[in-house]
């Protein structure tokens, strides 16, 4: 009987996610063009390729730069989440300002921060002149920034969230924890970093995963901003995939970057889940 | 408490939902009620649907073109369904004709996407029809969109790429305009006297930015002797410094970062007068004769996009013909997509002139088609440049690489323009890449 109530959802993951999956497994051995009908077996060509292949590197060099901004949001969510937790002015408003950009169209906020970060006129550049600058970053203009600027869009993006979520579980901590440590002469430094950080290291635990997770699959902010671009500078491997597959055609090959960009984010996950036994105080 | 600040969630939601409206809703208007045509088989004598896919907006010609159709075949109706001709659209378009939906007829802009859709087998082989000679009709330009010898649709139109010029600007900087055979340096130096504050001496579109380099890997051949990639050619070489040096010795145009990250509309630039010369294509028309939202006093002269060096052989030109019109090889109605098409090719597609988009078979009185180009604008263009240069023949040619060689020689040279990458490994990446992408096939 209960089998009869989760059919409906099973069969569309099984339709949409699982035998997809399957079929891509499978066509990581072929050739499998979306435009050409004639597939062939090709082994571990694909594999080859991957191995040789200088923008599948670069795609990996850049996905790593985009990682960094999971953990630089976090920390600063939990020092927003903080702050907001005590008695400020306006909490509620400054709760919502910062939760709207999770909440609003990612093809929007990319535009405004392409107009923000515009490197002749853009006002984030005016400023920088403005207090003696001489050569302001190009930010996305430019190759060596460009992943930068996309970092610091994304812990933009992301902070409202990770910041909901650290208040609620700021709201958890007991006020007598807290209040027996104070009188125990703890300063507001210790009392922090030593009874708060580790009390939400759960939420922490949490956060890194699904962002980390989240972040390497991301693609829409990029493809809205640069398209990968300048040259192939913000190329991430999601990107990368989606070119392969739906500019070049080729399914076969995109399958395969596909799977070990699974692979990256399976292994990922494991060593955290391994090593959250260190630092993660349930 | 809570009571009191109940607003702000309020606030945050009727806000996000503005934003996520605003932009859901481009993502729908296009493709218009799917399956409506595959299930009319059924009974007889019912009315042939049939679909056109082109990137055209519909306002501009298309919507015209289908109705004039529809009046005068009632057993048969063309919709029109406008895609974007971007990797996405494209992507749309490649959907629906392997899924065998709607979609009967469609217009290929390049030769690279056609051939996909040869490949697929979604293009049917137009050589077989004996009633309509391609060649004839469309002249020696038509052969560059062969494909295995095979016609896979009819080009339709002229292809004109050129240089648009602001004649005001030229006539006060005492500049004449530029002869057919003029050459990138002689580009460079009218730029640059042209530039003042507030214009550029040259934008570009980016549909032309190529336009040069491919019109000279066209004429000296994509691949050497030996089979390996050309792109490392001397001529490349110059024509990457001369438009390096516009950018940062003359800056008589944008920086290309600049370009690129504001996505300059530079068609609406050169129109507003901030710009003395443009690089790009008849597409221009449809701006420029749209006086009521392009308002400009300026007449607008034209130059060939000119080749590299004055001693230059076989450089070929931007041109031809294009809009490739094809018929859906899974089309249930193939007679009455083939109908469509000589009907289109051969006059149906007039209301499309007034946009730029001159027919291409000669039994269309190209007099004609001027005279709806310019109707009303007489006045703005100078006349002698336009016949010249516009209506003028060239060597033309037709750019035969893979999409991925394209973007692979692209992100190579942005390097180079954005002073990441210096001029000698520029043209050897071009090169390695494209070798490497050569020995995969």
């Amino acid at each position: 009987m209960g089998y009869a109530f989760i059919l409906p959802n099973m069969l569309g993951i099984l339709l949409f996610f699982i035998l997809p999956a399957l079929f891509s497994f499978g066509l990581m051995f072929t050739d499998y063009q979306f435009s050409n009908p004639n597939v062939s077996f090709t082994g571990l060509d694909n594999f080859r390729r991957l191995f040789h292949d200088e923008q599948f590197y670069g795609a990996i060099r850049h996905t790593a730069i985009f990682l960094l901004s999971v953990p630089v949001s976090l920390v600063l969510a939990f020092a927003t989440a903080l702050v907001l937790n005590r008695s400020v002015y306006l909490k509620g408003l400054l709760r919502g300002m910062f939760f709207l950009p999770y909440v609003s169209s990612g093809v929007a906020v990319a535009f405004v921060w392409m107009l923000l970060f515009q490197p002749t006129n853009g006002p984030i550049n005016e400023i920088l002149r403005g207090i003696g600058v001489a050569s302001p970053p190009g930010w996305f203009a430019d190759p060596d920034t460009a992943m930068y600027a996309i970092d610091v869009v994304q812990i933009w993006f992301m902070l409202g969230y990770n910041m909901i979520i650290y208040l609620a579980a700021l709201q958890e901590i007991s006020p007598e924890q807290l209040e027996a440590a104070r009188i125990d002469g703890a300063r507001t430094r210790t009392i922090t970093w030593r009874i708060v950080w580790p009390l939400v290291s759960p939420t922490t635990f949490l956060l890194l995963v699904t962002g980390l997770i989240m972040t390497m699959k991301s693609f829409a902010l990029i493809q809205a901003i640069t398209q990968g671009g300048p040259g192939s500078s913000t190329t991430i491997l999601s990107l990368y995939v989606y070119k392969t597959a739906f500019s070049y055609y080729e399914m076969g090959y995109a399958s395969t970057i596909s799977w070990f960009l699974f692979a990256v984010i399976m292994a990922v996950t494991v060593v955290q889940w391994i090593g959250q036994k260190r630092w993660v105080h349930y | 408490m809570r009571g009191k600040r109940w607003w702000t969630p309020a606030l945050a939601v009727a806000l996000s939902a503005v934003l996520l409206t605003g932009c859901g809703s481009n993502g729908n208007t296009g493709d218009a009620q799917p399956g409506t045509a595959g299930a009319s088989s059924g009974k007889p004598a019912q009315k042939v649907k049939l679909k056109l896919w082109g990137a055209v907006p519909a306002e501009a010609g298309p919507q015209a073109v289908v109705d004039a159709w529809n009046a005068e075949n009632p057993d048969v109706e063309v919709e029109y369904v406008r895609y974007v001709n971007d990797d996405a659209g494209n992507l749309k378009l490649d959907t629906a004709l392997m899924t065998g939906q709607d979609a009967d007829l469609y217009f290929s802009y390049v030769l690279s996407r056609l051939q996909k859709r040869v490949d697929a087998g979604v293009a049917a082989d137009l050589t077989a029809r004996t009633d309509y000679d391609i060649d004839g009709q469309m002249g020696p330009d038509a052969a560059q969109w062969k494909i295995n010898g095979k016609y896979y649709g009819v080009p339709t139109k002229k292809n004109m790429s050129f240089i648009w010029l602001n004649k005001n600007m030229l006539d006060e900087a005492g500049l004449p305009v530029p002869p057919l055979d003029w050459t990138w340096p002689d580009l460079e130096q009218y730029a640059a006297k042209l530039t003042k504050p507030g214009v550029y001496g040259f934008l570009q579109h980016e549909a032309s930015f190529t336009a040069a380099i491919d019109g000279t890997i066209a004429g000296l051949g994509v691949t050497k002797a030996d089979g390996t990639s050309n792109f490392d050619n001397p001529l490349w070489k110059q024509w990457l410094q001369i438009n390096h040096d516009m950018m940062y010795k003359d800056k008589s145009t944008p920086e290309y970062g600049e370009q690129l990250t504001s996505k300059m509309p530079v068609d609406t630039m050169f129109l507003k007068g901030e710009a003395a010369m443009l690089n790009a294509g008849e597409f221009i028309f449809r701006n420029a004769n749209n006086l009521k939202d392009y308002p400009h006093d300026f007449k607008i002269a034209f130059a060939t996009i000119p080749r590299i060096s004055a001693d230059q052989q076989n450089y070929k030109y931007a041109g031809g013909v294009g809009d490739m019109l094809s018929v859906n090889a899974k089309s249930k109605n193939q007679e009455a997509a083939w109908k469509f098409v000589k009907w289109y090719a051969d006059g149906g597609m007039l209301p499309m002139a007034s946009g730029g988009r001159i027919p291409s078979s000669k039994s269309v009185d190209s007099a004609k088609a001027i005279d709806l180009l310019l109707k009303g604008v007489e006045d703005k263009y100078d006349r002698e440049s336009l016949d010249n240069v516009v209506f003028g023949k060239f060597e033309s040619f037709q750019l035969d690489i893979p999409q991925q060689v394209i973007d692979a020689r692209k992100e190579e040279y942005e390097k180079y323009f954005l002073n990441k990458q210096d001029l000698d490994t520029t043209l050897k990446n071009m090169a390695d890449r494209h070798n490497k992408l050569l020995q995969q096939k």
